[in-house]
């Protein structure tokens, strides 16, 4: 131990050692059986009075030993607790802080804890009726027995303490709360319930980038399906766990674990409780994951989740039945959604400035090949989305994360796109001659090059597209991904359909490509300017991708970014010499292949500790300050 | 393909009575055990009537502190055209584990005079997925599972005996009444079944 620690450690005894007897003090005496001992504790050496008051049940528990959490699993029981004076305390609630999971013989399991537990209690006093706080300066008034700023706290406490054998016990645990002004945390106790309220799951509100996703699939032959999914966090195999809370309606099986590179997928077979019964249509899901790490800090997360109960919407592969209406309904609803969302991608810069280039493209052509240019793109846009369909299924296979928005959680992935939107800015910006839209004047260039180059530009419009989290498209996707890859590739072929809309509508009617001014010397000024909205998307892919890598890898990625652009400009200004031109375009390739092994090399991986990492003590002139302790 | 999952299907068809579960609705896995006392019980006898199993371990202080509360003793009497039937599936090897004859004489010291069977291999309380020491069942008629969970809505015994839910109690008022049981499944409390 450090020298400064033992000197608070000493420091923080000393305290102890001065503080009043038990009985006025901010914990209870112990009470002590073989396998267990327990006390009341309070967070205060001297409470307000008003407002929250933080209360523990503090249990040591002989090795082998546990008590449980709210859901004590196939066996056991959770503690119960009543306080008095209840016109005072209300109706104090226990916080559970994530359990662990115990195996017992014939295949059963028990979540609780072993060792020692704090399980803090939240009160909230009832104002009328506390007794009234008076400053702490003055003097107390020196009646024998109850003084009048004390609240006297009982509670009535019963728990289950198992090893494989388990015991009842029933306690009266009672202190004596001074109260006052100004309230003064207890150096003993405080420490303790802090790193207590430290160590009780998180919500997903409280922790910024972490996302979970819960789908119910009862439309499986092998039986319902849980699958819960944590993003944007780090999980450990082996260690990471999930619990569940009991469900009316469902029996939760032992979960499947599978750690993936940005969090944790789960599996849980669930059995119907009633046979006899149809599964409701929605079902609360209430769930702990323990042992996940963001920015190096171990946390447990705990969600509430209304879930669907998803009941044989297209059923499995063999299904010809109809669909219930409701289903039915569903399905109409989120393609509509895939479509909508699909379109309204048209309008992000990069995919914006593609389809205004290409849209000149048309309307410098020939007039009567117009019709055929802009079917040739709305096909490579419904072709490009499919592409994306499959490499949406082989990750969600893999066990990636994978759902509109997810994409950008995958640092290659998010690497690539950047490339991407950078190629085609430098394309506009008539630096590089990817065949996407022509380099020289659009009146000279174009109609020779035929439907290919507009197939392409259609192709590059989903990978364009794939970095706007457009929330509209989030429902379909994961829906789609959750039912297998015949939705899938419906999902997105309508979002292609979606994003195609522009071409389709002049593949209709030409005419409508009128409404353009026609072409003139203005244009490549046009198409230049149209490359900064390109531009402007790659840097918005940085700045996701800034949440994934570390900053010195986002500065490396930028540079290879900005040498890839030195390089096409090398080569579009000074490339003569066929060998010249040849090399300057394997750099290039060689920087944009570097700006993915960057952007793999860098991820943000947060130091994973464990639990008993964390401080058991603060400093004893630490302010009592957690924001769950004061506001929660 | 199609020949595949259509075996598939006549195999899970196939294959459903073999797996009678433990969830409410299914056909109540068929059991034939012998008493603390030497007699047989067959499920496949009581067709036809109600039957409860209460899966009971005097070991196990829960279990206990309802022989002292007569929770059980008292339901039996009280439902006297009901089977009621306790069963003990303690491993022959764990420290809770009674001799038949020795738990006999417990049973009898402490009131309770209705047939509690031996299942040591843990073939029966597996088959009901039966978890706690008490983990009540109630079986319809029919021979369907009625009801499957807790004896009543209070873990600890914190509340007086007539506050407490008794939901063995209401569900046999409901099997009676020719309706089903209202819940007809809550989570079990107790020790574990020592298998």
């Amino acid at each position: 131990m450090t020298a400064p620690k033992t000197a608070l450690m000493s420091a923080a005894l000393a305290l102890v050692l001065l503080m009043p007897p038990p009985a006025h003090g901010a914990a209870s005496a112990w009470s002590v059986n073989d396998p267990s001992q327990v006390r009341l504790i309070t967070a205060s050496k001297v409470a307000s009075g008003t407002g929250e008051m933080w209360l523990g049940l503090q249990f040591r528990l002989k090795p082998g030993w546990h008590v449980y959490w709210k859901n004590s699993g196939d066996a056991g029981y959770p503690p119960a607790v009543t306080f008095q004076p209840a016109d005072v305390l209300g109706k104090p609630e226990i916080q559970w802080p994530a359990p662990q999971r115990f195996d017992l013989p014939g295949g059963l399991v028990a979540f609780g804890y072993e060792n020692e537990v704090i399980y803090p209690i939240r009160a909230r006093l009832q104002p009328a009726a506390a007794p009234t706080p008076i400053p702490v300066s003055t003097p107390a008034p020196q009646s024998p027995g109850t003084l009048p700023n004390t609240l006297k706290i009982s509670a009535d406490l019963d728990y289950l303490v198992c090893q494989a054998d388990c015991i009842p016990f029933r306690y009266t645990l009672t202190l004596d709360q001074p109260l006052g002004i100004p309230a003064q945390p207890d150096p003993e106790t405080a420490p303790l319930l802090q790193a207590a309220l430290e160590r009780l799951p998180k919500t997903v509100g409280e922790m910024t980038g972490v996302t979970t996703e819960v789908a119910l699939d009862a439309s499986l032959s092998t039986g319902p399906d849980l699958e819960i999914r944590v993003r944007g966090a780090r999980a450990e195999a082996g260690k990471t766990d999930l619990f569940l809370e009991t469900n009316d309606a469902l029996e939760a099986g032992r979960p499947r674990v599978k750690v993936v590179p940005d969090g944790v997928v789960f599996h849980v077979a669930m059995k119907p409780k009633e046979t006899n019964k149809p599964l409701p249509a929605h079902t609360p899901i209430v769930w702990t994951v323990t042992h996940l790490a963001a920015n190096g800090r171990p946390f447990g997360l705990e969600a509430r989740r209304d879930v669907q109960v998803s009941t044989g919407v297209g059923g499995p592969p063999t299904g010809n039945a109809p669909l219930p209406p409701a289903s039915r309904e569903r399905l109409a609803r989120l393609l509509l959604s895939a479509f909508l969302g699909g379109a309204l991608l048209n309008l992000m810069p990069p995919v914006f400035a593609l389809l205004l280039a290409e849209l000149f493209v048309l309307r410098a052509g020939e007039r009567g090949r117009v019709r055929e240019g802009a079917a040739a793109a709305a096909t490579g846009t419904v072709g490009s989305a499919w592409l994306v369909a499959l490499l949406a299924i082989a990750a969600h296979r893999a066990g990636m994360p994978t759902g509109w928005g997810a994409q950008l959680q995958e640092p290659v992935l998010a690497a690539f796109l950047a490339v991407l939107a950078a190629l085609v800015a430098l394309n506009l910006w008539g630096v590089v001659e990817v065949p996407l839209a022509p380099v020289k004047s659009p009146v000279t260039s174009v109609s020779s090059s035929g439907t290919s180059r507009h197939l392409l530009a259609g192709l590059a419009a989903t990978p364009l597209a794939l970095a706007w989290p457009v929330s509209l498209l989030q429902e379909p996707v994961s829906y789609a991904l959750g039912r297998g890859p015949a939705t899938v590739a419906a999902v997105f072929a309508v979002v292609g359909l979606g994003l195609a809309l522009p071409y389709l509508l002049l593949a209709v009617m030409p005419v409508l490509l009128r409404v353009l001014p026609a072409p003139g010397e203005w244009l490549p000024r046009v198409r230049e300017g149209l490359g900064f909205l390109a531009g402007a998307g790659a840097f918005w892919v940085l700045y996701a991708l800034s949440r994934q890598v570390s900053a010195e890898g986002i500065a490396f990625i930028e540079l290879a970014l900005l040498a890839m652009s030195l390089l096409a400009w090398l080569r579009h200004r000074e490339g003569s010499g066929r060998t010249f031109r040849a090399v300057l375009a394997v750099g290039l390739l060689a920087c944009a292949a570097g700006a993915l092994w960057l952007a793999d090399h860098n991820r943000l991986v947060p130091r994973v500790r464990s639990a008993a990492d964390l401080p058991t003590t603060l400093t004893t002139n630490e302010q009592f300050n957690s924001r769950r302790l004061k506001d929660a | 393909m199609r020949r595949t999952l259509l075996s598939l299907a006549i195999l899970s068809l196939a294959a459903a009575p073999v797996f009678a579960g433990n969830a409410v609705g299914d056909a109540a896995p068929a059991f034939k055990l012998t008493a603390m006392d030497g007699k047989t019980y067959s499920l496949a006898d009581l067709k036809g009537k109600t039957v409860v199993l209460e899966w009971a371990n005097p070991n196990c202080p829960v279990s206990l502190r309802h022989t002292h509360e007569k929770t059980m003793i008292e339901l039996s009497k009280q439902y006297g055209e009901v089977v009621w039937l306790g069963i003990n599936s303690t491993n022959p090897n764990s420290g809770d584990y009674m001799k038949p004859t020795d738990e006999l004489a417990w049973n009898q010291k402490n009131g309770i005079n209705y047939a509690v069977l031996a299942d040591p291999t843990g073939a029966t309380g597996h088959a009901y997925g039966a978890r706690t020491t008490p983990h009540m069942f109630i079986i319809d008629k029919n021979g369907k599972i009625a009801y499957n969970g807790a004896i009543d809505d209070d873990p600890p015994g914190r509340k007086a005996k007539a506050e407490r839910i008794g939901y063995v109690g209401h569900g046999l008022d409901a099997e009676k009444a020719g309706k089903s049981p209202d819940p007809a499944s809550t989570h079990p409390y107790g020790c574990s079944v020592k298998y």
